[in-house]
């Protein structure tokens, strides 16, 4: 292979896996938009705090670095569950305008709480397969495949998977997808609804945190960390269609190639902006994204 | 009466409890940096008032017209910048630096408005974030205009009356600055721009069925909103001589926006109110310095729960049996109707008039007339299209083909907002009242779309409430009234126009016997009076009372029309309602 | 077997139900008329749980259920199939009705699988469009759909409102004769709220008339088709104000 070649070989590989990344934390909002109509805007802080759900686990209180991820993902079940209590419950008759600004609160909160028990100096942890600081992978055709972006790929596509199965061969995942539908008719029918709500609160809330214990090895874990990734997963969703699922995988992955090769070739100091700038054109041009319908009032 | 006493009368009726805040507000404005002396003090008095000011920004977008904005952050920092690099880099003077600064935010922020046209709701949050990412983004990296992350010092202070040099001075500075457009935003929310706004923020679709062209007022209060911040940015950079992009940042926009909240986001004096409580909150909670941002993310999220309407709301929930309404003015004329044309012509001339949703065919070639002077009733069964057919009439649909006439003129295409200032007036099935609004503001912004200086909208709004009854309770919310009477305001809002034509969605529903022989009454004194009445109903006594001729749709299709006696007895109409008999007999 | 008492119900401030009575007996088809506005769907609602009344009490077998929430309504056997359809756009025909059995406890892969063989024999349409998404079928097959979903729930009664709303005159026919068909074949117990007055009452046994929130007519449904009062409370005609 030429080196340009394995040069695009490279970027692709690592936009594609911190596209994963994106895609995780985009799917989480697309499963709490498509059940409650609400926009999360502390989803990035859930992939925050499981990254440092583990690094309390395991450097902390010295855990198995496995033993620490399991539990690291029943916190973040917790943290879940918690937040449909006190943060959608009571606003989940209310208009979308209180819901966004008391998730704003919310992750205000979070934010800044993991500053204060954590402090403000970032934690390094380890990747999956190696050790700390080193980042282990395999040479082939002149890309590093490091170890941890692959682990990355494996599990977003394992999720995506194993997600599309539960939705479409199982009861669960059938009542979960009608009542997101329909929620009243939903009732009618005997789905206990408010259980389905905060089983997808649970599960957003897992998927963010996992994708936070999955990158923090590659970036430093700061109680900042999960700020632009949850305003470039959220833009990930507009573009791929927002309250669509293909759509936000496609986004998430699209998104993080873009960076990618942008920062390469055109400049890596605006890295951060060219997911925003791909979403007001979208915003711009055609709103409802790639796999989005058309949205109008009823008079 | 003596001139004295007349006069006196005059300035007390004129003196409003927000007059008496202003006083107030100026007296605090002289004491305090006289009880602060410090230059510690007084630069927290200067981050307050520059604070407040963007605060204010936010008032008039959010609060007043309910769109969100999480950029502005980015005006105070295009005002801030504009005023660094002028005053040290081009050496221009502070005041024209401002002017350019002020410029600058203008384009801005109608820019960002005009994203409002085509999106809302959660994208338009996106919009004014990616905007207020973008710019930190630039502000960061293009170090050879903006510094960079290390920014701009040296900043130079205003040239005013006493050179400001002393912190305690340009604390003066700043403080008035901010009266001055805290009393400018109270100002607006009683102007006829302020009632467009706040008819917005209430129900966008109402408000623009009513005259008020939502397009244009939604980007004037972006530019306003993106105006003041830049002021207030402006402000800050000259009060503490030095500005990094750190100050302009997402997280600073969402404390505006936090700020306003927690104040009381459509109150000018709650927004100052939270933007203070912020500034100095980290000096009341010293010792909690590191979890007192934890403790103010809580605090929105509480106070989004329970007290919505921020601290400022409690405050004015006590306040209210203090307040004394504004005077309305004595009805000296009784109401008018539209008066343009002629007796005998045709007010609405509807041809083949087609409404296709995907494959459903809700108005399926419909034609009718409307002559002046008459009462004409469109009915059918439910689903047969008749709502359909007015939201078509106001401009509220576009038809998939067909032809509209109103006053001789084709309206297919034009704006709900154009259409009701021509003339058309409307109420809705399932009302629409501006709820936060009293009855009074409900029918001011009704009125405004005839134009005319405020004096006359005030007398048409007064005259609409004197006819159909509810003068006495003008100074209610709507959500006090009764059914019965909501459904009058709506009525009168629609009539403060002086409307050519009212078109009437099932003003009956929900009414009792009673309430409907008193409409009757009604829309017969208005016919009186001239003016032409489409009504929607299903209640076919009222309709049989008040209607001349009558249009029946069934399926989307005219089935028959005549006058309503005719049409009552058709067999075809018999059939629509009760269902085929014929088709019956065969199961 | 199922009995509403003097039940007044209110949207805010607005009466919508002032003390409306009916009875249903097991195996009967009765219907519910009246003009648009009338309360129809109000009554059916406050059966199903979406709304409570203020006063008065609806009894299911001589119980109260009129505190109950929809959820607990429908495990006790009372089927709501609502107006406009609402079934699952994004779901299959054979998901939607899946979901029907979501009242049953204790439903196995046979249970379900013999329900729905059985229905589709009413339903043939739908056999034949078992996997298609809900949102491709055309308004009829969606109102066959939202009816054979409300049955996989194998419900006492059936509450179906305003079933024929919205289609062309030759599919009403089709939900009438399904309507017989159910009730026939299956004795399922069914309150029908319809507009269509002429072909509800050629169905039903008994049939009650709404006007203004109060029942104004009732009997059986022979004597109501001749009835020319039926025939005002939906025209308006001679009546002034009361």
């Amino acid at each position: 292979m030429t080196e340009s070649m394995s040069m695009v070989g490279q970027l692709l590989f690592a936009g594609l896996s911190i596209g994963g990344v994106y895609a995780l934390v985009a799917l989480g909002f697309v499963m709490i938009f498509r059940a409650t109509n609400v926009v999360n805007f502390a989803q990035g802080e859930f992939a925050m705090l499981g990254a440092y759900a583990l690094v309390a686990l395991w450097q902390g209180l010295k855990l198995d670095y496995f033993m620490a991820i399991l539990l690291a993902m029943v916190i973040m079940a917790v943290v879940g569950l918690l937040f449909e209590i006190t943060i959608y419950y009571p606003l989940r008759n209310r208009t979308f305008l209180p819901v966004i600004i008391a998730t704003i609160g919310a992750s205000i909160m979070f934010q800044n709480g993991a500053l204060a028990v954590f402090g403000p100096s970032p934690e390094k942890v380890r990747p999956v397969f190696g050790t700390e600081g080193g980042a282990s992978g395999v040479t082939l055709g002149g890309v590093f495949f490091d170890f941890q972006y692959l682990v990355i790929l494996v599990v977003t596509a394992l999720l995506v998977g194993l997600q599309y199965i539960f939705f479409e061969y199982t009861l669960l995942g059938k009542k979960m997808q009608a009542t997101s539908q329909d929620k009243d008719m939903a009732r009618l029918l005997g789905i206990p609804v408010v259980f389905m709500i905060a089983l997808t609160f649970i599960y957003s809330s897992l998927l963010g945190g996992l994708s936070g214990m999955l990158v923090a090895p590659i970036f430093f874990v700061t109680h900042k960390m999960g700020a632009t990734l949850g305003l470039k997963a959220f833009a990930a969703t507009i573009c791929g269609g927002f309250g669509d699922v293909r759509g936000a995988i496609l986004g998430g992955l699209a998104l993080g190639v873009i960076e990618s090769f942008g920062a390469a070739y055109i400049s890596a100091v605006y890295k951060d902006g060219f997911s925003f700038l791909v979403l007001i054109v979208f915003l711009l041009l055609r709103p409802q994204g790639i796999f989005g319908e058309k949205v109008a009032e009823k008079a | 009466m003596t001139p004295e006493t007349s006069f006196q009368a005059y300035a007390l009726r004129r003196l409003k409890p927000g007059h008496l805040a202003l006083v107030l507000g100026a007296v605090v404005v002289v004491f305090l940096p006289l009880l602060f002396p410090s230059r510690y003090a007084a630069n927290l008095l200067i981050l307050g008032a520059s604070w407040g000011i963007a605060t204010l920004g936010l008032v008039i977008v959010l609060g007043y017209t309910g769109q969100i904005s999480l950029a502005q952050a980015a005006f105070y920092g295009i005002g801030a910048y504009a005023i660094a690099l002028g005053t040290t880099m081009v050496g221009l003077n502070w005041w024209l630096a401002l002017v350019l600064g002020l410029f600058a935010a203008t384009l801005a922020g109608a820019g960002l408005g005009s994203t409002t046209l085509k999106i809302g709701g959660h994208y338009l949050a996106m919009v004014t974030i990616c905007f207020q990412i973008i710019y930190t983004l630039i502000t960061t990296n293009w170090v050879a205009v903006t510094g960079g992350p290390d920014g701009i010092s040296n900043i130079k202070r205003p040239p005013f009356l006493v050179p400001l040099t002393s912190a305690q001075r340009y604390a003066w500075f700043a403080l008035g600055a901010l009266l001055l457009v805290a009393g400018l935003v109270w100002w607006l929310r009683d102007t006829a721009l302020g009632r467009a706004m706040r008819a917005i923020r209430e129900n966008e679709l109402a408000a623009e069925a009513l005259g008020v062209d939502t397009r244009r007022v939604k980007v004037t209060a972006f530019t306003l909103s993106a105006v003041i911040g830049a002021l207030g940015g402006a402000i800050y950079a000259s009060g503490y001589l030095y500005i990094s992009p750190d100050s302009f940042n997402f997280d600073h926009a969402v404390s505006f926006l936090a700020m306003a909240l927690v104040g009381g986001s459509a109150s000018p004096l709650g927004s100052i109110l939270g933007a203070g409580l912020l500034a100095y909150l980290p000096e009341w909670l010293r010792d909690l310095k590191r979890i007192y941002l934890v403790i103010y993310g809580c605090a929105i999220i509480l106070v989004i729960v329970f007290m919505p309407e921020g601290l400022w709301g409690y405050v004015k929930l006590m306040g209210r049996r203090f307040a004394r309404p504004a005077a309305i003015p004595p009805t000296h004329r009784a109401m008018q109707v539209g008066s343009r044309g002629t007796a005998g012509e045709e007010v609405l001339r509807v041809e083949n008039l087609f409404k296709h949703f995907g494959g459903l065919k809700a108005v399926d070639g419909v034609d009718f007339t409307i002559i002046r002077g008459e009462i004409h009733a469109l009915i059918g069964p439910n689903g047969s299209g008749k709502t359909t057919c007015i939201n078509l009439l106001s401009g509220l649909y576009v038809p998939t083909s067909g032809r509209i006439h109103f006053l001789g003129r084709d309206i297919v295409g034009l704006r709900p907002s154009r259409i009701a200032c021509d003339g058309m007036a409307r109420s809705f099935q399932n009302l629409r009242l501006f709820r936060e609004l009293t009855v009074w503001e409900n029918v001011l912004v009704g009125a405004q779309r005839a134009g005319g200086s405020e004096a006359e909208v005030e007398k048409r709004a007064a005259a609409a409430l004197e006819f159909v009854g509810l003068r006495n309770k003008a100074h209610e919310t709507c959500l006090n009234l009764p059914y019965g009477h909501q459904k009058l305001l709506e009525l009168a809002r629609a009539l403060a126009g002086q409307p050519e034509i009212l078109l009437l969605d099932e003003p009956g529903a929900g009414l009792n016997q009673t309430e409907k022989q008193e409409l009757i009454q009604l829309l017969k004194r208005l016919n009186e009076m001239g003016l032409t009445i489409l009504i929607v109903d299903h209640d076919m006594s009222l309709v049989s009372q008040v209607a001349m001729r009558a249009t029946v749709l069934n399926f989307g299709k005219k089935i028959a029309e005549g006058t309503a006696d005719q049409v009552l007895r058709h067999p075809a109409v018999v059939e629509a309602y009760l269902g085929d008999r014929e088709v019956a007999l065969g199961v | 077997m199922f009995e509403i008492r003097d039940i007044q119900v209110s949207y805010g401030s607005v009466t919508a139900l002032r003390g409306v009575s009916l009875e249903v007996q097991r195996g009967e088809i009765v219907c519910l008329l009246g003009a648009n506005g009338a309360g129809k769907s109000t009554t059916l609602r406050t059966v199903s749980g979406l709304l409570h009344p203020l006063q008065g009490e609806v009894l299911l077998d001589g119980r109260p259920i009129h505190r109950l929430s929809p959820e607990a309504i429908v495990k006790r056997g009372i089927s709501h199939v609502p107006e406009g359809r609402r079934i699952f756009p994004g779901l299959t025909v054979r998901e939607n009705m899946v979901l029907g059995t979501s009242n049953r406890s204790g439903v196995t892969r046979e249970d379900r699988e013999a329900d729905m063989a059985k229905i589709f024999k009413i339903f043939p349409d739908l056999d034949r469009m078992k996997r298609a998404l809900g949102w491709t079928l055309s308004g009829g097959q969606q109102q066959m759909l939202a009816i054979a979903r409300g049955l996989m729930a194998r419900p006492q009664i059936l509450l179906m409102d305003e079933p024929s709303l919205g289609l062309a005159p030759i599919l009403v026919q089709e939900v009438f004769r399904v309507i017989k068909e159910i009730n026939a074949a299956g004795g399922t117990t069914i309150l029908l709220v319809e507009q269509n007055a002429t072909m509800a009452l050629h169905v039903s046994h008994r049939g009650y008339v709404m006007e203004t929130g109060c029942i104004v007519l009732q009997g059986p449904a022979k004597d109501l088709l001749q009835n020319p009062q039926v025939r005002d409370a939906y025209l308006g005609g001679s009546k002034g104000p009361s």
